[in-house]
């Protein structure tokens, strides 16, 4: 059977990796390079690297740093920041990286996703929502340029359109909760399961293994992605790599069973 | 010469390829010509992409006579993987283009029972069941390996099929026939599972 | 465990062997003591007429005598918690330890906490080269005493430009830059906590033999400083450098902050502390001392060995032997396998030079450059000398072995 996707997402700023508390305060946890390396020992599902500078400042993905974090990677590793191009999601997926995440240029370049997926394959390409709740009635909505751009589009019509641009992977990132470890957005989870059917994979919020534990009893097939949740540790944030180890890990799928028994199994 | 060459026909994951058999301390060759696979032990057919463009590079990439030779003349030992398997059979649902035809077979649209609506692309880790405990997989506990795809082989001769795994029906995960291996999974994106398995294949 | 902190590194060149300027000597005939692995390798080392090196010798007459690890030594241990416990009383923390995930002091946390009920600030330092077992085994230790961590990140870009200028400048110790920052931190933190006892994982029986001066010769100043003028690129705005006055003078005799080394007072058999920790943590054991970085790693099983031909097992095996932890036959065999894994070599050494941003190959050329020592360099060993001589007068400090 299929396991639920346990993911630790990196942040990339000025060339180190940071962990944001809802998309500001930017806080210095080290080197990329080494804490790849760590992750791919501790053999985690598959690994999310995004780098928060690049579209806001309108640069290129750094193809050489990318290509060493790949050449540490024996899961699949999935990278966002700044994609804009067919050429570019070509080069970085022969650098070695999997999947290609796109956020901003989803919205002005829609076209890019079929076309890309015409030659990389749609189970490559990411679709990226930022989520935000904004204006006097906390609605939410989409939000790009690390959520300092508003788009108005509300997030399942976003994902429905997603979808049918041809993405294989739709990635839900809760602007409010990044940071704060209290729990994912269940709610907006479900309603944006029951309107798409493309592998969904969840960020912000996450605290501990039982947040995870409910999402994925809840939906079984989805990706439950994590950042401060596996680069800190206890009451003072003290920077310190971990991961569930393969009995926990394990014991989240035991949990999928009883709640999502699907096929011949 | 080389223990492994990769067939670099401008898809696929060629680093990771290397990377993992330069750890197993093998000497890797990258092929980018004809030449290069005439001298060929072992070869891996990788691949990340849509059928038809696949096919259509790796036409352009004037190895693909060569390729034909070495497998099915001399017989070399060839691990396709995830397109690059797809590519070994005879059509695809995805494409036009006619593949390889290395196995018989067609490469499918995921297909569910009616009654489970599974998302797709399959993504993620999955449980593998090997049809035989021995060449690819000798050796390997409770084999599970990383998927992403939306499309599987169906070979004609059910005996080509290797290993199966559930994703809401039951599918081929592996293939072989004679010399002829592939895997719809990524052993080079599997962690020691995947090595295990890359290993085996150099020791066929 | 933090070997940087031992001051035997900085302390223990007593044979007066090697003076500021001097150049290396003649090489001697090959030796090898009759009584531990030290051989002429060491240049610290001399030997006897019967062929005993001088580490044997300082460690009867100076160590031995005073290393209790039965009642004397509980009964001291005791009485030293005791007073900890009442500094410490009603405050958040009693003590202050730092944790690399290595044997020594994940045994220490392990035994003070368990068994003594010690309620320490444990920090941890984060210099770039963590490997996963050391993550592990913080994590697993951490989780199960219930205790809360701290971790100070030292700034990759500034460890990277300090390591890179040690590579330049042809010193053996380009671990030093970790080293450095380890005290660094621990200074910074007792400091900010206002803790008076800092709990050091160096003990005697992995340990008491020391490290050679002119191969681990660091946390100098004037040094380094040097170092990093001619061959340092970025400034360091936030890496802890700390004085050695600050350190063995402000803190100790100002501030009233002490260092405790509990392991000396208690059995401390490390196969059998790895075993038990494995069975109630699942901590995870190394290849070998030091391991726990990847960097040092590196420095102390290939670069040591390969530029230097100095062997830091050498050191370790014969601590083992004085401590009755393993025999000088065994040492030796152990001895006749290389230091690193010959498999993995060329994939760490990749990985090196990969996370230093510079190509192999000019790792490589490292590696042949002309071999320079502290003596090459302005320094300020003359005056650690004075001073702890003075000390040794003044404040009863003389050590013996790891006390």
């Amino acid at each position: 059977m299929l396991r639920p996707r346990i993911i630790p997402c990196l942040l990339i700023h000025k060339g180190g990796l940071v962990k944001t508390v809802q998309f500001g305060s930017p806080k210095y946890v080290g080197d990329p390079l080494n804490a790849v390396r760590i992750f791919n020992e501790k053999e985690v599902d598959e690994l999310m690297v995004i780098d928060i500078d690049a579209t806001r400042h309108g640069h290129a993905p750094d193809e050489a740093v990318i290509a060493n974090l790949a050449a540490e990677c024996r899961m699949p590793l999935a990278y966002g920041g700044g994609v804009k191009t067919v050429e570019q999601i070509e080069r970085l997926i022969a650098l070695g990286v999997e999947k290609v995440a796109v956020s901003s240029a989803a919205i002005s370049d829609p076209d890019l996703i079929p076309r890309a997926a015409e030659r990389v394959g749609r189970q490559s390409i990411i679709g990226v929502m930022d989520v935000k709740a904004g204006g006097l009635l906390r609605k939410t909505e989409v939000v790009t340029h690390n959520a300092t751009k508003r788009t108005g589009l509300q997030p399942l019509e976003f994902a429905k359109r997603l979808e049918q641009l041809g993405v294989g992977e739709i990635v839900v990132n809760s602007v409010d909760r990044d940071g704060m470890m209290q729990g994912y957005d269940i709610s907006l989870v479900d309603s944006i399961r029951a309107a798409t059917n493309v592998p969904l994979t969840i960020l912000g919020g996450a605290g501990t293994i039982d947040d995870i534990r409910k999402l994925v009893g809840r939906h079984t097939v989805i990706g439950a992605a994590a950042g401060s949740l596996f680069v800190f540790k206890g009451k003072f944030r003290a920077v310190l790599i971990n991961y569930p180890d393969r009995n926990t890990h394990e014991g989240l799928y035991d949990c999928c069973r009883r709640v999502g028994d699907f096929g011949s199994e | 010469m080389a223990d492994v060459t990769l067939v670099h026909y401008g898809l696929g994951n060629i680093q990771a390829f290397a990377h993992i058999y330069q750890r197993l301390n093998l000497a890797v060759e990258v092929a980018t010509t004809a030449t290069q696979l005439a001298a060929a032990q072992h070869l891996i057919l990788p691949g990340v992409g849509a059928f038809d463009w696949a096919i259509a590079r790796l036409n352009a990439s004037g190895m693909r006579d060569a390729l034909d030779d070495a497998v099915l003349v001399r017989k070399v030992p060839v691990l396709g993987v995830c397109v690059g398997m797809q590519m070994m059979a005879e059509r695809s649902d995805e494409g036009v283009e006619p593949g390889l035809g290395w196995i018989k077979g067609d490469v499918k649209a995921f297909d569910f029972h009616l009654d489970t609506q599974l998302p797709l692309p399959h993504m993620g880790w999955n449980d593998v069941d090997p049809v035989s405990n021995d060449c690819l997989f000798a050796g390997i506990e409770a084999p599970k390996y990383y998927f992403l795809h939306s499309y599987c082989i169906v070979p004609t001769d059910e005996a080509d099929a290797l290993a199966t795994a559930d994703y809401g029906n039951r599918f081929v995960s592996a293939v072989r026939h004679d010399n002829i291996f592939g895997t719809q999974f990524h052993p080079e994106k599997s962690h020691n599972w995947g090595i295990d398995l890359l290993r085996n294949f150099v020791r066929q | 465990m933090m070997k940087g902190f031992l001051a035997k590194k900085l302390s223990d060149n007593n044979t007066g062997k090697l003076e500021v300027g001097t150049v290396m000597q003649e090489p001697r005939p090959y030796q090898i003591c009759t009584k531990l692995v030290i051989d002429t390798t060491d240049p610290d080392a001399t030997f006897d007429a019967d062929g005993v090196c001088n580490h044997y010798h300082d460690f009867k007459l100076n160590v031995e005598p005073r290393w209790d690890t039965a009642e004397r030594g509980r009964a001291a241990l005791e009485q030293a918690v005791d007073v900890i416990k009442a500094a410490g009383k009603g405050k958040e923390f009693d003590c202050l330890m730092g944790m690399s995930g290595g044997a020594d002091s994940s045994y220490m946390l392990h035994k003070m906490v368990t068994e003594y009920g010690l309620r320490p600030l444990v920090f941890h330092v984060d210099a770039g080269w963590n490997s996963e077992i050391a993550v592990h085994n913080i994590n697993c230790i951490i989780d199960k005493l219930g205790l809360d961590l701290f971790t100070e990140v030292i700034n990759w870009e500034e460890v990277r430009d300090f390591q890179l200028a040690m590579f330049k400048s042809g010193l053996p110790n380009i671990d030093g830059p970790q080293d450095i920052a380890f005290i660094g931190v621990l200074f910074q933190y007792a400091a900010k906590h206002g803790i008076k006892t800092i709990l050091n994982g160096g003990n005697i029986a992995t340990e008491c033999v020391s490290y050679p001066l002119q191969y681990f010769y660091y946390a100098d100043l004037k040094m380094t400083n040097t170092i990093l003028k001619k061959y340092g690129t970025i400034k360091m705005a936030s890496y802890p450098f700390t004085s050695s006055f600050y350190r063995k003078i402000y803190m100790p005799y100002v501030r009233g902050v002490k260092m405790f080394k509990p392991l000396n007072y208690m059995p401390y058999v490390k196969d059998e502390a790895m075993q038990e920790m494995a069975d109630i943590y699942g901590w995870k054991p190394y290849a070998q001392k030091h391991f726990e970085s990847r960097f040092t790693r590196f420095f102390e099983g290939y670069w040591l060995p390969t530029r230097f031909g100095y062997d830091v097992r050498r050191v370790q095996f014969s601590s083992l032997i004085l401590a009755g932890q393993m025999t000088r036959d065994e040492a030796l065999v152990k001895l006749e396998q290389s230091p690193y894994d010959p498999d993995i070599i060329q994939q760490d050494f990749d990985y090196i030079a990969t996370k230093l941003r510079i190509s192999s190959d000019e790792l490589r050329s490292f590696l042949s450059m002309p071999q320079k020592f502290y003596w090459d360099y302005p320094n300020n060993k003359s005056y650690f000398e004075l001073g702890e001589k003075i000390l040794a007068r003044v404040a009863g400090t003389k050590r013996g072995g790891a006390y």
